[in-house]
């Protein structure tokens, strides 16, 4: 079963698609979680997905705005995706009837 | 104001200056990564540092989850950092007595002597030959523990030395303390006052030179011993095999040729055990790492002309 944040990664790496790396997918989680994602967390847990075989990363070519330096590019595998689709359907199944989830229109 | 706006691109300055040192101690490939994520988002000097410095011990911390670094550490960086301690203060403590004999009583009219001219080299090539003997163990034991280490090289290098500092401050003097004491109920030696307290009532020799003689003769040759042992692997099995052979028998002669160490063993029982051929061919196994220094010297060399040609 996928961790938190591995969730959040996977989601923010298909929602970024052909343009998912590092700092991306770190800019994605800290707008989501409105808490700041740290490159630590962010590398080692892309390590994991890796050796997990959820993504597969290759470097990219550098750019000017990134000071000539290349990018960590990020692509989710079919593995990766039924993997997050688990994790989204148990936290759906666990938060039915549940007050936060009853009242999300209320919310809104 | 004025003093903070001064102090603030000096501090940005240091600050990138140590984003860029930490940083090494990542793979390449990440440390191109990250550096363009620090650039790209913007990030203050200091929140650099933090990011960096929160991955580099996530890093570290992720390797020593394994059995491999523990048994490193206690395999090898404790008790090798202890065995050098104790063997560099033996050495810095024979050499005192004969540099404080010409430094602390030198005359110039000495040089006119004859029997000055006897000495003179006998002493500097005695002493010379116990600093190359302590320069090769020290090199050969940080050898031993960089073709293990790999990945954590830093770190047991870094290990390494505060071990050595343990040693050197308070391990070989405690250790070296029992030892005489040993001797004493052990032989039975008379209570006669030390002949060269002379040379050790001078702080300099009683506490600074053995810390010298650590620092020149057993970190740097360490540390210089583990930067070759991490190339090691690259060698064919054979050179390895050999080259492992020669370390372990260094070894192995600076526990056999040091009484601090091998009294404790008993072998003063057996007589004659010492002047054998064995022994001094081992003497000559350890001086190992200069020849090794040297033929790789020479085979760089060999192959950057090939290159050029």
């Amino acid at each position: 079963m996928l961790g938190e944040f591995e969730y959040l990664m996977l989601t923010a790496a298909t929602r970024l698609g052909e343009d998912a790396y590092g700092a991306a997918i770190r800019q994605e989680i800290e707008d989501a979680t409105r808490h700041r994602c740290s490159i630590g967390a962010l590398y080692t847990t892309l390590d994991r997905l890796e050796a997990k075989g959820f993504i597969k990363t290759r470097m990219g070519d550098p750019t000017p705005q990134r000071g000539g330096r290349p990018k960590r590019m990020v692509r989710i595998t079919a593995k990766g995706i039924q993997a997050a689709r688990d994790f989204y359907a148990a936290v759906t199944r666990v938060s039915r009837g549940v007050s936060w989830e009853a009242n999300r229109a209320a919310v809104r | 104001m004025g003093g903070e706006s001064s102090r603030g691109p000096m501090m940005t300055r240091v600050c990138w200056r140590l984003v860029d040192i930490s940083s090494r101690i990542l793979d390449p490939s990440e440390r191109e990564a990250v550096r363009g994520d620090l650039v790209e988002s913007g990030e203050t000097s200091s929140q650099a540092l933090r990011e960096v410095l929160g991955l580099v011990v996530r890093r570290q911390a992720a390797l020593w989850t394994h059995w491999r670094p523990w048994l490193s550490l206690m395999g090898l960086v404790v008790p090798l950092g202890m065995l050098l301690s104790i063997v560099s203060r033996r050495t810095a403590g024979e050499s005192s007595v004969y540099i404080w004999m010409y430094a602390n009583n030198w005359e110039w009219a000495d040089l006119g002597n004859a029997g000055f001219w006897h000495a003179f080299p006998e002493t500097v090539a005695l002493v010379f030959t116990r600093y190359l003997t302590l320069g090769c163990w020290s090199w050969t034991s940080g050898f031993v523990l960089g073709s293990v280490s790999r990945g954590i090289i830093r770190v047991n290098g870094a290990l390494l030395c505060l071990m050595l500092s343990f040693g050197a401050l308070l391990g070989a003097p405690l250790y070296l303390a029992y030892f005489s004491q040993y001797l004493h109920r052990a032989f039975g030696f008379p209570s006669l006052p030390d002949p060269n307290d002379p040379v050790f009532a001078l702080r300099f020799y009683r506490e600074m030179f053995p810390l010298i003689v650590q620092a020149v003769l057993v970190v740097g040759p360490s540390l210089w011993g583990m930067r070759q042992g991490v190339e090691v692997a690259r060698l064919r099995p054979l050179l390895r095999t050999i080259l492992w052979t020669a370390a372990i028998a260094t070894l192995a002669a600076m526990v056999i040729q040091n009484p601090d160490l091998w009294l404790f063993m008993n072998t003063h029982r057996r007589p004659g055990i010492w002047d054998g051929w064995q022994i001094r061919l081992l003497q000559l196994v350890v001086y190992w790492p200069v020849g090794y220094l040297v033929a790789s010297a020479i085979g760089r060399r060999w192959c950057g002309r090939i290159a050029s040609i």
